[in-house]
């Protein structure tokens, strides 16, 4: 009886809040940009779509209403975000890639300054049996229970001489005669491919970073069948890993993903109890760059990698941040095990070599 | 008692109070938090026809009223790759082949899985029993080649150069029997292998809706047929089965299908963003779940008991590039499906005379590969293939046969038929039936001698029958012929001033379909019936 009148109470409670949310909404749409007689500043920006879950959620909308600012985001891959920008640079107040190249090259196309409130290792979503089968085999490391390290150099060794899962010695898990591969996204569209590709490439160029044209072309035509041999690949990195989530081992054993995907999942609990995080080894951290493209943009650069709360809150989507201690703590809060420190970090090559080798393996957009 | 009553009567009261305010106004209200109204133009796939009844609650509670219009697979692919959709969404059950086309791959904005649903082999329960199969997670699609290959299996498909069903088996198969271990490329394809799978198909169709109604009727002569899991199983629900189908997810792997919603203008992301949220809802997810039997897309709404759990269902790679598509469709047209037999009544009494008559010619001679768009370059004719006219007016006025050995445009055989069709002329008078029970006398003499040939009639008319045999005549005649002989369909072409009950019945009674060339143009028209020939 208490238990039932204390509901009808949480629900009269919730009308009640209902009520006056819908009143202030009116209210502030009455207004214009109001905002209890403050007005809010409108930023427009341009980010890649792995960002969207941090601009919708609630608390960052209040944060930065509190701060005084409404911002509206459009979103398109990281390619597709240079090219908007630099077609016309003023229709947006910020450009938010999630690759340092991308971010760099915005940043020298129009001087804006930019800001790195985020950034997510690149990782890959596999299975514990798969990963322990790796390690048998003198592929990967365990560095914990839920996280694993793959030797990329071998990883390219197997590629090359097409090596099946059922080639592997003990397999008993996963006896099919695809071959080990990981999943990435299409390289024409989509920044996780590409950060794919820079960490590939450092492995093959001999653990040093692509610098040049030539050597650019000889490592796309080295590298080009760790894409090829995938045959489609999906436009967005959503896709595949929504695949490894939903569909399972069979569908997808191997998924090229941002880190922050990964733990964001497990946040929700969507990601199923088999399922682990594998490192590759070297690997690339996805630079999320704001660049400011007019003096608001610039502050909201400023807010994003000064503000706790907004730290706090990238945090929550899985996000790394130079503080540590906010990914730590969101870890413990939702009972996932603390990702590893990763020391084997490797730079992506500069926008334009990147932008050679992706054209060399998949050819152009719209192509 | 009385209470029950009384609360029976309150409920209807409160309902009354709910609905009425609907009923006063034009457009019922929209929910609380619905965003502005609008309307988004959307350009999908038939299979989605099921998400209908759902629509009104989503313009209900987002404000998005979606204005869908229905095309065929590669019909849209085609189109949205040249930016010709007209559209501002687009909606199939997948968005791989036109991401291989040129300028496919950035003609979306962007796109949202919404759904997902495998290809797979639906099984008759004592057919599996037969083979082994029944409960056995071993089956290969190797082990379905060699049933085919037996006489032991015979499946219906759908077209792959028109539906996407039929497009994922055909990939999937090739990449299976290749045994390669990644995606498929020139090299790796099988023709022997595949003309092994392909010779126990016994019936095709231009979409899974048709494929699956042409399946009930034909149960008995059929033993298994590949649709989508949420096809298969909704037929299995259906109670129109005499015998229910087993899901067979070959140990090799299978191809799903996530039903992309693809924005094509960027001007409309808002409204896109809200209907996506919508159907992205767990509640949405569920009912998709429990009404189309399609997979959610989002990993946190459970499966239901229905569907078996993916861990051990290998996904098989997708071609990479357009060029290894085109080529298997094209092998699997003009090799490894069975050799096809086209035969076409075609009216050409006094009211074809005109614009009719030319409209007809063009549509004929656009499937001899002089249209060269997307569409036509798998509907044309094809190598191994029949094709038989009938032209009629009072009577039937000369069969003439073509045999296409070469299927290139220039091809000596392909020249004479367009020579043929150019000669056509208007007059005289309306001898359906006639004409009719010629086309089967013809179908039923060649099935004879070879039944190795897939035949169909196409039937164009413009008017009623005026002279000549009677509906009744007609029935009576085809009744009295051989199963092959009645296990011809007729398509029937609703044309001019045609008889739409007449079109119907005969279409019914054949197993055929009716096409409407009243809102579609007649070459577009038989290019779709291409997908069923």
């Amino acid at each position: 009886m208490n238990g039932a009148r204390r509901a009808v109470g949480l629900v009269l409670a919730a009308v009640l809040l209902a009520g006056v949310v819908v009143a202030v909404v009116v209210s502030r749409a009455g207004s214009g940009a109001g905002d209890g007689g403050r007005d809010l500043t409108v930023l427009r920006g341009i980010a890649g779509s792995e960002k969207k879950p941090f601009f919708d959620d609630p608390a960052v909308v209040e944060a930065f209403r509190e701060a005084g600012y409404r911002v509206e985001v459009d979103y398109a891959g990281s390619r597709d975000i240079v090219a908007q920008v630099n077609k016309d640079p003023k229709a947006y107040d910020f450009a938010f890639p999630s690759g340092a190249p991308q971010g760099d090259q915005i940043a020298q196309d129009t001087r804006g300054r930019s800001y790195v409130p985020f950034f997510s290792p690149m990782a890959i979503g596999t299975f514990r049996k798969l990963a322990d089968l790796l390690v048998a085999n003198k592929l990967a490391k365990k560095i914990s229970d839920s996280y694993y390290q793959l030797d990329m150099a071998k990883y390219l060794d197997l590629v090359e001489q097409n090596r099946r899962w059922s080639q592997l010695d003990g397999n008993t898990v996963f006896p099919t005669d695809k071959s080990v591969l990981i999943t990435s996204t299409d390289l024409r569209t989509s920044n996780s491919a590409a950060m794919y590709l820079a960490l590939l490439s450092y492995v093959a160029n001999k653990n040093d970073i692509v610098a040049d044209q030539t050597t650019a072309a000889t490592i796309a035509g080295q590298l080009k069948p760790a894409f090829t041999k995938q045959g489609y690949t999906e436009s967005s990195t959503e896709g595949p890993f929504e695949d490894y989530l939903r569909g399972g081992m069979g569908a997808r054993p191997m998924v090229m993903i941002y880190e922050a995907q990964f733990l964001a999942a497990q946040a929700a609990k969507t990601t199923a109890s088999g399922m682990v995080l594998m490192y590759p080894t070297p690997t690339a951290y996805s630079k999320h760059t704001l660049v400011g493209l007019s003096a608001g943009g610039q502050a909201l650069g400023e807010l994003l990698t000064g503000n706790a709360t907004l730290l706090k809150l990238a945090a929550r989507h899985g996000f790394r941040t130079d503080d540590r201690s906010y990914a730590s703590a969101f870890a413990r809060e939702n009972g996932i095990p603390e990702p590893p420190e990763l020391v084997d970090v490797v730079d992506p090559p500069t926008y334009e070599l990147m932008e050679k080798m992706i054209t060399d393996i998949a050819g152009r957009a719209g192509s | 008692m009385s209470i029950r009553v009384r609360l029976g009567a309150l409920v209807v009261a409160l309902t009354a109070a709910v609905t009425l305010p609907a009923c006063s106004g034009g457009e019922p209200p929209l929910a609380d938090g619905a965003g502005p109204k609008t309307t988004l133009t959307v350009l999908a796939g038939s299979e989605l026809k099921d998400v209908e009844p759902m629509l009104a609650d989503l313009r209900h509670d987002t404000g998005v009223k979606l204005d869908v219009t229905y095309t065929g697979t590669l019909d849209g692919a085609d189109r949205i790759s040249r930016r010709q959709a007209g559209t501002d969404l687009a909606w199939f059950s997948s968005d791989r082949y036109l991401r291989l086309l040129p300028g496919g791959a950035d003609a979306a904005v962007t796109s949202t899985s919404i759904m997902r649903s495998p290809v797979v082999l639906g099984v008759r329960q004592s057919v599996a029993r037969k083979l082994g199969w029944s409960g056995n997670p071993n089956v290969t699609w190797k082990d379905v080649a060699a049933a085919a290959r037996a006489g032991k299996l015979r499946y219906g498909m759908t077209n792959p150069a028109s539906s996407n069903s039929g497009f994922s088996a055909l990939v999937g198969v090739a990449a299976a029997l290749a045994g390669t271990a990644d995606a498929l490329t020139s090299a790796d394809i099988r023709p022997a292998e595949l003309t092994d799978f392909f010779s126990g198909q016994r019936l095709t169709a231009g979409s899974s809706g048709y494929l699956n109604d042409a399946y009930v009727d034909r149960q008995d002569s059929l033993d298994a047929m590949i649709n989508y899991e949420s096809v298969l199983l909704s037929l299995n629900a259906s109670n129109r089965l005499r015998e229910p189908l087993e899901l067979i997810f070959p140990k090799d792997g299978i191809i799903t299908a996530d039903y992309p919603l693809l924005l094509l203008d960027p001007a409309r992301r808002d409204a896109y963003r809200r209907v996506v949220d919508w159907l992205r809802s767990p509640a949405t997810q569920q009912r998709l779940q429990e009404q189309t039997s399609r997979r959610p897309a989002t990993p946190t709404v459970p499966l239901d008991t229905r569907f078996t759990a993916g861990d051990t269902h290998v996904e098989l790679p997708f071609p990479g590039t357009a060029a290894v598509a085109d080529e298997l469709i094209l092998a699997y047209l003009n090799h490894f499906r069975a050799p096809t037999h086209a035969i076409f009544v075609l009216d050409l009494s006094g009211s074809m005379e005109g614009d009719r008559i030319s409209d007809l010619r063009s549509a004929l001679i656009g499937l001899t590969g002089a249209d060269s768009s997307l569409t036509a370059r798998f509907t044309s004719f094809r190598a191994r293939e029949k094709i038989t006219l009938v032209p009629f007016d009072s009577g039937v006025n000369r069969i003439s046969d073509f045999a296409v050995t070469d299927p290139s445009p220039d091809s000596p055989e392909l020249k004479e038929l367009r020579r043929a069709v150019e000669g056509f002329n208007a007059g005289g008078d309306t001898a359906i039936y006639s004409a009719l029970r010629a086309a089967y006398d013809r179908a039923a003499a060649d099935l004879a001698r070879d039944g190795s040939y897939y035949t169909s009639v196409v039937l164009l008319t413009d008017g009623e029958n005026t002279t000549g045999a009677s509906a009744d005549d007609f029935l009576a005649h085809y009744r009295s012929l051989s199963p092959a002989a009645r296990a011809v369909p007729t398509f029937t072409v609703l044309f001019g001033d045609a008889d739409p009950d007449a079109l119907r019945q005969i279409a019914d009674v054949t197993g055929g379909t009716v096409f409407d060339a009243g809102s579609t143009s007649l070459p577009d028209v038989f290019k779709d019936i291409r997908g069923y020939q």
